[in-house]
């Protein structure tokens, strides 16, 4: 049996690798792919949990399914808004989306 | 198979919100005049909060629970300060519609390009001169996204498990990020939009992972099993770093939500960028929700204990001073009311950082008054706003005394009740999160809010002088000759304005029915 | 044995997901990303959350990547010079990203965790279903709502001017 933490150390680590994209990444959809990382992580997270210390209650099935219902919602905003944002200032990237300063 | 005990009333609200958004929505494709649907979902704002104060006056059964077998699966709970909160959503709700029922058309109707209309009109949608299918006109959604923001709120205020917290949370989140892009003729409107939405799913992430540790550490997500089954000594040693780390993470998202330091960053663009009807409900409307679901989280995951208290303290200093200093160097006006939010938030976590009940009961009177006054404010900017434009500078309200004389004395009013002068609500409210701060043995904390008001002070005081003091921007004679427009608030706008001042004015004077429904909502959360 | 697949899948699964975060080519960062969700889909399985898995694939491979690919189809600039594609502190980015990392896998790995000692539900399926409607249906029924705002913002934003 696979130990609790090795997951539990993946999700960091996944978790990790979304927040820098979140972070470091200059085109709009690619911090969108490293948000969906990081939800992903917590999806491990939860399944994790649920399988090795509370398996009485379905809680975290429950719970990571919404979490990807959510997921999916938010993709779908965001992806309208980049197509928006794109066809009015013919880019995505954050950087150059600087029309407000201050 | 249990079915779960559906107290219909605690999700009324929200059911009345829902429904009438669909409602909408659906008249939306048959009436052409998207007046109607405002009023109706003012009608539906109206019900929502009859059916909150339906919901409290049955004390025979309050806190009325819904969902699964209580306790463990109570998912919304209909308590004193759930309703108090969704009452202060609902009422930012009903006075944002009614400042949007003359001007959304300013921003969501679009003709086809190509077609000329001058879009400099006041009041109504002259449908005669735009043959129908070269105009689109979004008000229909405008509203619905709105009323559904609403429901969200006052679901998230009203719930009792991190799961409804969460996805409550996601359904204002989303109809927000829409809302603050929906004016397609300014650029920074849908830049604001992707900034906002691009921070927010961020913060999601974080908030979400707290909610997994927290899980972890005791087995549920229902705040009501933690806060009664649960307590932090009773928790096995081994479990124990989980709760506070993810309580930190939790604090993460909510950060986010409220604006604070130094989660902070999406606001000031997100305010400015955003149609102004949206910015003064968003200003409010979340605040309200949020900081009602924060004060139940901690009471159940932290207790109220000492290092988070300190922890809340540090934040709000840094809120505080970040959006009093800020503010003072803007030029935008919309700029310089958003960062003056971040500092009404700091000044409301001060009540939640002394953990007591008089901090908490100022903290939620504070937030009801916030609601009026900020919103108040907000209607003031639109009414000086040019139709075309999104922002408004300083010179929008140069010399507004000589021109309307009547505006420029209730933004005075506005100003003064958000700078804390009495005998005004602003005042009353940081009076009493900062005798809570005392109170808790935090008087250095209410040394620097009351420093940080004085600071305050002297940009709203300079809008009041621009007012009364300066010469308008525009001579008469420009104005006269007909090069500029006018300053024409519609009836809506003046209404709004004229309820915000009502709405500061008697809650600093009557307070007697407001701080007895606080009182009675705090006092079953358990607080020392 | 167990155990080897779950090191061959997390290797997988961490290298595609660091290649999604640094590749230049956006479309290929979809496809790593695709990868990526295979690779969780199968943490899934191993987890004993099958039904969970075969949403995974659906939902996420088969709805959110495509949504991506999409967007990165319609949000393409045809002149695309060598765009670098960190913003100016990646660096900063990438110590914060370790720091958390190691905080967070500090604190999981110190709790000793019990074993339960409760067994498997039979069917998770029915018993998930029972509970949708049952326990979980109030967040059952706001997630709709959350779907309808979803669909209702994404077609106002994303519609064609008049």
């Amino acid at each position: 049996m696979v130990p609790l933490t090795w997951y539990l150390v993946l999700a960091a680590a996944l978790f990790a690798i979304g927040m820098f994209g979140v972070l470091a990444r200059k085109n709009a959809v690619a911090v969108l792919m490293g948000v969906e990382l990081m939800l992903n992580a917590v999806n491990i997270n939860l399944l994790a949990f649920w399988r090795y210390t509370a398996l009485g209650e379905l809680v975290g099935h429950a719970f990571a399914v919404f979490v990807i219902t959510v997921a999916a919602a938010e993709a779908a905003v965001g992806v309208a808004l980049f197509i928006a944002v794109y066809r009015q200032r013919d880019t995505v990237n954050v950087e150059e989306l600087d029309a407000m300063k201050g | 198979m249990t079915f779960p005990t559906l107290n219909f009333p605690v999700i009324a609200p929200q059911i009345v919100l829902v429904a009438a958004a669909l409602i909408i929505l659906l008249a939306d494709l048959m009436v052409a005049n998207k007046r109607i649907l405002g009023w109706i979902s003012l009608i539906a704002v109206i019900g929502a909060l009859a059916a909150v104060f339906v919901c409290r006056s049955d004390s025979a059964a309050f806190p009325l629970a819904l969902g699964g077998p209580s306790g463990p699966g109570t998912m919304a709970l209909a308590d004193g300060l759930g309703l108090f909160a969704s009452a202060a959503v609902l009422i930012a709700a009903g006075l944002a519609i009614l400042l949007a029922i003359e001007r959304v058309g300013d921003f969501s109707r679009f003709e086809k390009p190509g077609s000329e209309k001058k879009q400099a009109r006041s009041g109504d949608h002259p449908i005669a001169e735009a043959p129908g299918p070269q105009v689109t006109d979004r008000a229909g959604a405008y509203y619905a996204l709105l009323l559904l923001a609403t429901a969200g709120m006052t679901a998230m205020a009203t719930a009792s498990d991190l799961m409804t917290i969460f996805i409550a949370l996601e359904i204002f989140s989303l109809a927000l990020y829409i809302l603050v892009g929906f004016n397609r003729r300014d650029l920074r409107s849908g830049e604001a939009a992707l900034k906002y939405f691009l921070l927010g799913a961020f913060a999601s992430g974080f908030f979400l992972y707290g909610i997994a540790l927290i899980y972890a550490a005791t087995g549920t997500t229902s705040l009501e099993a933690i806060l009664h089954n649960i307590q932090p000594m009773s928790i096995s040693l081994p479990f124990r770093p989980l709760l506070p780390v993810g309580m930190g993470l939790l604090l993460v998202g909510f950060g986010f939500k409220l604006a604070l330091v130094p989660f902070h960053m999406w606001t000031p663009d997100a305010y400015q960028g955003a149609p102004t009807p949206v910015t003064a409900f968003m200003s409010v409307a979340t605040k309200a929700a949020a900081f009602a679901a924060l004060i139940r989280v901690l009471a159940a995951v932290a207790s109220y204990d000492r290092p988070w208290l300190l922890a809340l303290a540090a934040l709000a200093v840094l809120t505080m001073t970040l959006g009093n200093l800020a503010a003072l160097r803007q030029t935008s006006l919309k700029r310089m009311l958003a960062y003056s939010s971040i500092a009404h938030a700091g000044y409301l976590l001060i009540g939640l950082a002394a953990g007591n009940q008089l901090g908490v009961e100022g903290a939620l009177y504070y937030l009801l008054a916030y609601t009026f006054m900020n919103l108040g404010a907000f209607a003031v900017l639109l009414a000086v706003q040019r139709r075309d434009e999104n922002d408004v500078t300083g010179d929008r309200i140069l010399g507004l005394a000589g021109r309307q004389p009547l505006l420029a004395a209730l933004m005075a009013v506005l100003m003064f009740s958000l700078a804390g002068i009495p005998p005004l609500a602003g005042f009353f409210g940081k009076l009493y999160v900062f005798s809570g701060a005392v109170e808790a043995g935090l008087a250095w904390l209410a040394i620097v809010g009351v420093l940080n008001s004085a600071l305050g002070a002297y940009y709203y005081l300079r809008v009041t002088i621009l007012m009364f003091m300066a010469e308008p921007a525009e001579s008469d004679q420009e104005i006269s000759s007909g090069k500029v427009e006018t300053l024409q608030p519609g009836w809506a706008v003046m209404t709004t304005v004229v309820l915000a001042v009502l709405g500061t004015i008697v809650l600093g004077l009557w307070q007697w029915p407001w701080t007895q429904t606080i009182a009675q909502a705090v006092s079953t959360l358990a607080l020392r | 044995m167990e155990q080897l697949f779950f090191i061959l899948l997390a290797l997988l699964t961490l290298s595609a997901a660091l290649m999604v975060v640094t590749t230049r080519n956006l479309l290929h960062a979809a496809f790593w990303l695709i990868l990526v969700f295979f690779g969780i889909a199968g943490f899934f399985i191993l987890l004993h959350a099958e039904f969970l898995a075969v949403v995974q694939v659906l939902i996420y491979i088969g709805a959110i990547s495509t949504l991506i690919i999409f967007a990165i189809m319609l949000t393409r600039r045809i002149m695309d010079p060598q765009q670098p594609r960190f913003n100016s502190q990646w660096g900063l980015v990438g110590g914060l990203a370790a720091l958390l990392f190691v905080v967070l896998a500090a604190v999981t790995t110190r709790v000793a965790w019990p074993t339960t000692s409760a067994t498997l539900p039979a069917e998770p399926i029915k018993q998930l279903g029972a509970d949708f409607v049952g326990v979980y249906a109030v967040p059952f029924e706001v997630a709709s709502v959350l779907l309808v705002v979803a669909m209702i913002g994404a077609i106002i934003i994303a519609r064609e001017r008049g």
